[in-house]
């Protein structure tokens, strides 16, 4: 009788968090010999985006990979340090916070809420869109740019001189479309897969932001695994990590190179100057938001990176 | 056979009369504890769930803002202004309760309640000037059907819902995205329209074969009076067409404006009712918006029960293995809905089986949007036919008329609805046309 | 009395709910306009050179943008699903819940008393499951600490709706029950019900349209 790990996860299983999943469900299904089984559950099939953690504190799923920004309201505040603008500069900064021992004390503090947190998981550095050019902070006044629900990527727009407007992702291309919002954050996948480039004139390529996931399993079924097959599940998982963010990385390059072929879109990438307005326009976002995600964990990121921003 | 089973006692509890959502959902329980190892808690986590999603948050919005202006009044003007247009041509007091029941399509999203407000003014003044009882209720209560399919549409709100967020497959394998609110708001406006004009095509031809009074010519002078006091009313759908459309709100943000529109309307400029009655109509809409609702969590809950069981997979590999194909699928469609809509309500329907046919139906490559608008059809059509019509029960009510007679008196209009549905499912371009032309997909 | 007095406060409870859910989203529609208006204004402003019109815009762009209203969404939800799960319970006093009625109908005598006892029972079992269910829901969510997104509150009591509210809809169900049992009376909501087609009708009697 096989241990059964239900995976259920919110996208479709060609991406690459999909792609991952299946991966993980390979390794771990060959590493144990079939001790364990793992089904995998796409396109919330089972649960939605709002419901799956709950689902997986209650034991109804065993693993997830939900993204960063959900474990804010589950009571963990740190991860909303990963929403911080130009807090990191590209994927060598990004090891070395997720890698390394600030990663593993974040998700070390999701034990408490009855989680194990084993992997992160990328889905890319966001590219910010619009009807319009935005190179410099003045393009933003008065736009309304969509985010998902986050006090500081409500804050990084505002401090940009944008208005910040909630909405969920299936109601975004319509409105970019009708223009009930002007423009948008996102990885160059995201932005790709759902058409977006059909109705934004005009992006820039800023690297501002990241969007990530954390592979988590429920700590009760974790820790009640036996010792042997925990280890070749963690095995499993870190070769299942490095294969899926290997294809995050070539999914946002050849989504940006198929939006660019596409000329439906203008792509800018962000000069020197440009960025240091960007930085300087955002400065207010960590001093309002430090109270949040904590001004020493701030201070330690910036010390790792060696960072000046 | 799971499938069966779990029909079986969705069907035993319903015949007993207990209210359709309690009966999915003890469906669910029984099915839960009997057959499936489903954990419970799991089912306790969509009851929460299940209804928080800012689009459903349109459904009360519109149900407020039709409660507001429908009254006795507002369908007095748009009357008013139908009759003025119309009144001259054969069989005009008929033909104007068809207009009249469109222009109040546009405001109210109650079938039943138009078939009562157009119907109670217009079928005794038919039959004083002459026209036989039949025909008046024969043509209100077919045309008040156009209050699902003329925007807006609860039961538009209720399919986008239920199918927003299922991830589909079209016949290439290509990922097919659902059809949102203001695309199925767009691709309604057509095909109402177009009923409209049939309906009316059928009353104008019956007047005519039968020699029925027509109305002097209506001066324009009067035609723009009429015009002028109904345009506050019709403003309410300019309102949210053009708000949508224009990308001034989202479709929840354009219910909510209309509310505050038609309180505003309805309050100050045509003053049909009073501040005192405000809370009145805040209660009633509160009530039927949460029945609605309350049909919603538990057809969410009963929907997860089939996706868990891999029903509609197995009916959509079932369907395709069979060879169906697409035209023989859409007719087996109408024939089901058809029959469902002989006992059911709308609502009800299309949060059932929308799951289940929708999945099947991209796969067939029928468009999302284009299969909506072929749903609404069907039920609005179920609204009229017997046993369990609501439209009916209402024009039966007004007219004191029995159900079989007014049945009977209705089957010329039916019949052209049926017409049209036909025509409807197999030239998606109907519904499809408008929102392509408008750039919408 | 103490009936008399749950009954208003159910009403109430569910009318102000809707009022005060259309009020806030109006008034956050209302919000995005003056903000956009102002861009405008400072847009108008920076083309055309006037430096004095600037800084007002600006000034006024700012104090506007400042009011965050994007926890708007979320509370109309909430305030919904508060006003969904109470109405759910004032449908069934005043019989709102539409069923298949049609076998019933046809039955007669003690036949039709049996069924519509056992519908009404049915009514009673799923709503008291769904308030247990739900109470055990809301004490895990309680002890997990979660709170929503944008507003910041804690779960449980958001989720607290749903046991409040069956627990409710149980008793209405029995209410209802009894009342069947002992009167023989059932609530049935008009749903062509239309206000002001009295006087209409006196209208027309008058020769208005003839
Ligand atoms: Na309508
Ligand atoms: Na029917």
């Amino acid at each position: 009788e096989p241990v059964v790990i239900k995976f259920s996860h919110v996208v479709a299983p060609d991406t690459p968090k999909g792609k991952g999943a299946e991966k993980f469900k390979e390794l771990a299904e060959k590493y144990t010999d079939g001790a364990v089984k793992v089904e995998v559950y796409p396109n919330s099939q089972l649960y939605k985006d709002k419901e799956e953690l709950e689902a997986l504190q209650l034991g109804a799923v065993q693993m997830l990979a939900p993204s960063l920004a959900k474990f804010g309201p589950l009571g963990v505040q740190q991860f909303e340090i990963f929403d911080l603008p130009f807090l990191m500069n590209g994927y060598d900064d990004l090891r070395k916070i997720t890698d390394g021992e600030i990663g593993k004390s974040l998700l070390s503090k999701l034990e408490d809420k009855g989680i194990t947190g084993l992997a992160y998981w990328d889905n890319g550095f966001k590219v910010m869109s619009a009807n319009s050019p935005l190179h410099t902070p003045d393009d933003f006044l008065g736009l309304k740019m969509r985010i998902q629900s986050s006090k500081i990527l409500e804050a990084q727009m505002q401090a940009l001189g944008a208005v910040p407007q909630v909405m969920a992702f299936s109601e975004v291309y319509q409105a970019l479309q009708t223009g009930v919002v002007d423009g948008t954050e996102n990885p160059p996948s995201n932005m790709y897969t759902q058409k977006m480039h059909e109705v934004q004139k005009h992006a820039t390529i800023s690297n501002h932001g990241y969007l990530g996931y954390a592979v988590i399993v429920n700590k009760a079924f974790w820790d009640g695994l036996d010792p042997a097959i925990r280890e070749k599940l963690s095995q499993a998982m870190a070769e299942s990590t490095e294969y899926a963010n290997s294809i995050a990385k070539q999914e946002n390059e050849a989504a940006l190179a198929a939006m660019k072929a596409a000329g439906t879109t203008e792509f800018h990438e962000l000069t020197e100057d440009e960025r240091a307005e960007w930085v300087e326009a955002l400065k207010p976002v960590y001093e309002e938001m430090s109270g949040r995600v904590g001004a020493d964990l701030i201070e330690q990121v910036r010390t790792t990176l060696g960072s000046t921003n | 056979m799971t499938a069966l089973l779990i029909f079986a006692i969705l069907a035993i509890l319903l015949v007993t009369g207990m209210p359709v959502s309690i009966a999915l959902g003890l469906t669910v329980f029984a099915f839960l504890f009997g057959f499936t190892g489903i954990p419970m808690d799991s089912i306790a986590l969509k009851l929460f769930t299940g209804i928080e999603k800012f689009e459903i948050m349109a459904i009360p919005f519109f149900i407020l803002a039709g409660n507001f202006l429908t009254h006795g009044g507002v369908a007095k003007r748009m009357i008013r202004f139908a009759t003025s247009m119309v009144g001259h041509w054969y069989g005009g007091m008929g033909l104007a309760s068809v207009l009249a029941c469109a222009l109040f399509a546009a405001i109210s999203g109650s079938s039943p309640a138009t078939v009562m407000a157009v119907g109670s003014i217009l079928i005794p003044a038919m039959v004083r000037q002459g026209y036989p009882p039949q025909f008046g209720v024969g043509a209100v209560a077919t045309a008040g059907g156009l209050g699902i399919l003329i925007p807006p549409s609860i039961v538009m709100v209720m399919y986008a819902v239920a199918t927003s967020g299922m991830v589909v497959t079209g016949p290439n394998g290509e990922q097919v995205m659902s059809a949102s609110i203001g695309t199925l708001f767009m691709a309604g406006v057509v095909p109402g329209l177009m009923l409209a004009t049939m309906l009316g095509a059928t009353t104008t031809y019956r007047a005519w074969k039968n020699d029925y009074p027509r109305m002097p010519r209506a001066p324009w002078s009067e035609r723009i009076k009429a015009f002028r006091e109904s345009v506050w009313g019709l403003m309410l759908i300019v309102i949210i067409m053009g708000g949508i459309y224009g990308g001034i709100f989202t479709p929840t943000e354009a219910a909510a404006v209309s509310a505050v529109y038609a309180f505003v309307i309805a309050v100050w400029v045509y003053k049909d009712i009073t501040l005192r009655e405000v809370p009145k109509v805040l209660l009633a809409s509160a009530a039927m918006s949460a029945m609605l609702l309350y049909i919603i969590t538990n057809a969410v809950m009963f929907a997860f029960i089939l996706t868990s069981e891999q029903i509609p997979q197995m009916l959509s590999s079932w369907i395709v293995d069979f060879g169906f194909g697409k035209i023989g699928f859409l007719l087996m469609v109408n024939v089901i809905l058809l029959m469902i809509g002989m006992v059911m309500e709308p609502s009800a329907i299309v949060l059932i089986m929308a799951p289940i046919l929708y999945p099947v139906a991209v796969k067939l490559g029928v468009d999302p949007v284009h299969f909506g608008i072929m749903l609404v059809v069907n039920m609005e059509i179920g609204l009229c036919t017997p046993p369990v019509g609501l439209n009916l029960y209402v024009a039966s009510a007004l007219s004191k008329l029995g159900l079989t007679e007014v049945t009977r008196a209705s089957w010329p209009w039916l019949l052209t609805a049926l017409c049209f549905l036909a025509a409807l499912t197999y030239v998606p371009e109907i519904s499809l046309a408008l929102p392509r032309f408008l750039g919408l997909n | 009395m103490t009936l008399r007095i749950l009954d208003r406060l159910e009403e109430i409870l569910i009318s102000v709910l809707m009022a005060v859910a259309v009020a806030l989203i109006f008034v956050a529609v209302l919000h995005r306009f003056s903000i956009g208006f102002a861009a405008d204004i400072v847009g108008f402003a920076r083309t055309n050179d006037m430096p004095a019109l600037m800084d007002f815009a600006r000034s006024f762009f700012k104090t506007v943008n400042a009011i965050k209203l994007t926890w708007a969404q979320e509370a109309c939800i909430y305030l919904f699903v508060w006003m969904a799960k109470f109405g759910a319970a004032y449908g069934v006093r005043v019989g709102i819940h539409v069923g298949v009625d049609i076998l019933v109908e046809r039955l007669t005598g003690a036949a039709r008393r049996l069924v519509t006892i056992v519908a009404m029972s049915g009514g009673v079992l799923f709503t008291a499951i769904i308030a247990w269910i739900g109470s055990d829901f809301v004490y895990h969510v309680a002890k997990g600490g979660q709170t929503s997104p944008d507003l910041e509150i804690q779960m449980w009591i958001v989720y607290l709706a749903v046991p409040l509210g069956s627990a409710l809809m149980c008793f209405r169900f029995v209410q209802a029950l009894w009342l069947y049992v002992t009167t023989g009376f059932i609530a049935h909501h008009d749903h062509g019900a239309v206000e002001g087609l009295e006087e209409e009708a006196e209208d027309l009697s008058k020769g208005a349209h003839a």
